[in-house]
């Protein structure tokens, strides 16, 4: 048994990595299905949106991720603006990260177009602004005179959708989708500056720092990674705002399977450890 | 004539499978993608920070609508270049003096109420807590995770006795959200994997719709 356990343990960990890649690769090819529960983070996010009235004051989401971390954040864009476009809940758009700039103009104009919805009606996009929290701040102040042209080169002060737009008192809800610690900034320079109502979209890295703002009730929701995406993707499916399954969605039943697989070696690894240690101790060779 | 469409999405997938090829060996077909990721990502943001952040918020003022008030940040943002002149390199502290200070005036406040003050009163047990069992059960979790992982980092007195206990109570909350925090970790990674690979699955094969 201790052979087996010690052989494992030497294996080539190339082998680990084509098993790992089948367990992917399998269940998006024959998708089974798994089912995936909606945490209250979620939901809370989903309801605080689907309250919010219809051609309204907006909603702002910053888009601040780049392709290393899209994989997670991008369908949390798709899944929260299809829930928007669909109620017709204005939305703007910024970035503080430069990477994110073309994946948030993306997201916007595919869901727009998937509506119908008019660009400087019904939504603004108004590009990247580096500066992290002294951009936060200044949005509190003025949001125009923090964007005084938006993405497209056009002056924000002449933007339908921004007339009656100042700063965060007229947006009820601002949504980072994020991998960087800005998830946290949002928090402390909107939310405990300008009383800003926050949720944060982050990749899975960073969920686990965030419980304990959710626990003090500084963050409205939590969207936690692929998983969070999933659950956002079902609940708009659900309400039927689209008919479409999200790409984060048809990930789950991958992520599930190659979850099982490193669980598997994880428990193999350390059953391996603790055996040798023993034959160790008692002076055998492992 | 091969649509652009098609060539982007070879390249892409050309570029993923260059990527991929490292957990195999290291090899020339990684090192070029790798190389030219880096590459490409400089360029990119140096373009966007240019026609986003440089031209509307310092030629466009100064220029075209002639506010000679953005002479000063413009100058300031200049003396960073300072420190390549070697007689004039400590020309650098001014720019980063403002930096720093602007900064530390900005967060300090706002810092100390969300990640403190907001917290601590979040991990206060309040009379109304008492109604609820589940509520009460849940803060006094939070409460003495709060202590015990206090005390494990206060170290002007010797662990043993009921330190000790208490130290070790953190101990185990500590351990708790490291575990919590591997575990998404693993599930991030993974996402990344199984992004890549519907990408090759969906874009590139045409297997999966």
């Amino acid at each position: 048994m201790n052979e087996f356990f010690v052989r494992l343990s030497k294996i080539d960990r190339r082998y680990i990595f084509l098993l790992v890649a089948v367990s992917v690769i399998v269940p998006l090819l024959f998708p089974f299905h798994y089912p995936t529960r909606v945490t209250r983070h979620t939901q809370a996010v989903f309801d605080i949106v689907d309250q919010i009235p219809p051609v309204s004051n907006p909603i702002l989401i910053s888009f601040e991720y780049g392709p290393s971390t899209m994989p997670e954040c991008h369908p949390m864009a798709y899944a929260i603006l299809r829930h928007a476009f669909s109620r017709r809940v204005r939305v703007i758009g910024i970035t503080l990260s430069a990477d994110a700039t073309g994946l948030g103009e993306q997201a916007l104009s595919d869901v727009a177009r998937e509506y119908g919805r008019e660009y400087g009606k019904d939504y603004v996009y108004l590009g990247y602004k580096p500066g992290v929290s002294a951009v936060m701040l200044s949005i509190g102040e003025d949001i125009k005179k923090t964007f005084p042209r938006d993405f497209y080169g056009q002056p924000t002060s002449g933007i339908p959708m921004l007339t009656e737009v100042h700063n965060y008192s007229q947006i009820p809800l601002v949504i980072p989708l994020t991998g960087s610690q800005t998830a946290t900034s949002w928090l402390i320079y909107a939310g405990a500056r300008y009383h800003a109502r926050v949720a944060d979209g982050v990749t899975a890295v960073m969920a686990s720092e965030l419980y304990a703002f959710l626990q003090t009730k500084q963050l409205s929701g939590l969207l936690a990674g692929l998983k969070g995406a999933a659950e956002y993707e079902r609940l708009v499916q659900q309400a039927g705002y689209t008919k479409n399954e999200g790409k984060a969605t048809r990930g789950m039943d991958a992520l599930s399977t190659m979850h099982l697989v490193i669980i598997t070696f994880i428990i193999l690894g350390n059953i391996g450890f603790f055996l040798s240690r023993r034959s160790a101790k008692k002076g055998e060779r492992p | 004539m091969i649509p652009m469409d098609t060539l982007w999405t070879w390249i892409a997938a050309f570029l993923t499978l260059a990527i991929f090829s490292f957990l195999y060996k290291d090899n020339p077909f990684y090192k070029f993608a790798e190389h030219l990721f880096v590459g490409v990502s400089a360029a990119y943001t140096l373009v966007i920070v240019y026609y986003n952040s440089f031209v509307p918020n310092l030629i466009v003022p100064l220029f075209r609508e002639h506010n000679y008030w953005f002479i000063i940040p413009g100058l300031l943002g200049l003396l960073f270049f300072a420190r390549f002149i070697p007689n004039l390199g400590y020309l650098i502290l001014f720019p980063i003096a403002f930096t720093i200070g602007g900064y530390a005036g900005l967060s300090i406040g706002p810092g100390l109420q969300a990640r403190l003050l907001k917290q601590l009163q979040g991990s206060m047990l309040h009379p109304a807590d008492f109604a609820d069992p589940g509520l009460l059960i849940n803060k006094l979790i939070v409460l003495i995770g709060i202590l015990g992982t206090m005390l494990y980092f206060y170290f002007s007195k010797e662990h043993k006795g009921v330190l000790k206990v208490a130290t070790n109570i953190g101990i185990w909350f500590i351990m708790v959200g490291f575990g919590a925090a591997f575990g998404y970790t693993v599930m991030a990674r993974a996402s990344l994997l199984i992004g890549r690979v519907q990408f090759l699955l969906t874009d590139w094969l045409h297997l999966i719709r």
